[in-house]
């Protein structure tokens, strides 16, 4: 039966491809960018399962997240991993690419993978400006306002890009659905698509060598 | 160390990397399913006698539908929903209470004065006075509500 299936569908080429590839000897900071990826999935359980009772508007966001955090079974276990898990992306990331670029594994040839990599950096800062808004208390509304004022300092465009950022002049019920569809729908896309080019690239080129003393 | 062992570092690690995954697997994964099925196991709300009001509104052998509002805590929300209510009575002392919603599909049955019959229009269905089926699919006659009268005014065990 396996056999039967695999001589159509070649999944344990795949298989070996992904998983039983060579690597060179690496120490344990070899594996903050799996971590990340661990924590990437865990966001997107995470994020799927709060969808579930979250509600995106001003009448409704916080009662929502308050009745996920104290009234659903195991919710403030669901929304706490969710909430967690943003902080630790972000720290994994950054130290991820601390890593690659303390042992120089951004070099040929290995570009095009550190690019993507400073892109799904980017997207994940995005994931915690537009999350952080969503629970809409007085630390998310007042986090907002700064960050979005803070967004519109360039000289000229500025104010075009708060105006964008809110939906208008004030941050409202506009920005809460902006923001929440960004974080829901364009970032995971994005995420999932620079992942699996990452990913490809990993696979395909390898991984570096830690640098020794004559390199 | 010379004898070979006999599981190889490499099996162990496997097996370990597996055992690991399985584990987070289910620690993620039990909560998951509670998160989603948690509220559907929730048994709602105790029941509480609910006034309908004055016991001489119903005439005798007429079903008379009362209205009353009751407060519902759905998720985070509090509503009101209107319940409808029929009560009859034969002598003016002993009553019974009706609920209006058909036993089929939750359609809401009417009183037709003309042919002393409830009707539901979703699927046609006809109970008699007393709620008994009488014509249509609905598996059971019309649920009754525990009814009480005191001081002339009505009150049914609801909630």
């Amino acid at each position: 039966m396996g056999n039967w299936l695999d001589e159509r569908l070649g999944l344990r080429e795949i298989w070996a491809a992904i998983f039983l590839r060579k690597i060179p000897k690496v120490n344990w900071l070899y594996t903050l960018g799996s971590a990340t990826l661990f924590v990437a999935f865990n966001q997107i359980v995470t994020g799927i399962l709060l969808t579930i009772y979250y509600v995106p508007t001003p009448d409704h966001a916080y009662d929502s997240v308050q009745y996920i955090t104290t009234q659903v079974t195991a919710g403030w276990f669901i929304r706490g991993m969710h909430h967690y898990g943003a902080s630790a992306m972000v720290v994994l990331a950054a130290a991820h690419m601390i890593r690659v670029i303390y042992y120089g594994a951004y070099k040929f040839p290995r570009e095009v993978t550190w690019f993507s990599g400073v892109f799904l950096l980017l997207i994940t800062v995005g994931f915690g400006f537009t999350g952080y808004l969503l629970p809409w208390d007085q630390k998310a509304y007042w986090a907002t306002i700064v960050g979005t004022k803070i967004a519109g300092t360039p000289p000229v465009i500025g104010d075009y890009i708060l105006r964008i950022m809110r939906g208008g002049e004030e941050l409202s019920a506009v920005t809460l659905t902006r923001f929440f569809g960004t974080h829901v729908w364009v970032l995971p896309i994005m995420l999932i698509l620079l992942i699996s080019i990452h990913m490809y690239l990993v696979i395909r080129i390898g991984i570096s060598d830690v640098p020794k003393k004559e390199d | 160390m010379s004898e070979k062992p006999s599981l190889s570092r490499r099996d162990f690690l496997g097996f370990a990397t597996w055992a690991i995954g399985g584990l987070i697997g289910l620690g993620m994964g039990i909560p998951a399913i509670a998160y989603i099925i948690g509220p559907a196991l929730k048994r709602v709300e105790s029941q509480e006698w609910m006034r309908l009001g004055a016991a001489s509104k119903v005439e005798i052998g007429v079903p008379t539908l009362f209205k009353t509002k009751i407060e519902r805590q759905t998720g985070w929300i509090t509503n009101q929903t209107e319940l409808s209510i029929y009560v009859i009575t034969e002598n003016g002392r002993d009553f019974a209470a009706m609920s209006n919603i058909c036993t089929h599909l939750g359609c809401r049955v009417r009183w037709n004065v003309d042919q002393g019959q409830f009707f539901c229009p979703c699927h046609n269905a006809v109970f008699d006075r007393d709620g008994n089926v009488v014509d249509g699919p609905p598996p059971r006659p019309l649920d009754r509500y525990e009814i009480d009268v005191i001081d002339d005014q009505l009150y049914v065990l609801g909630g």
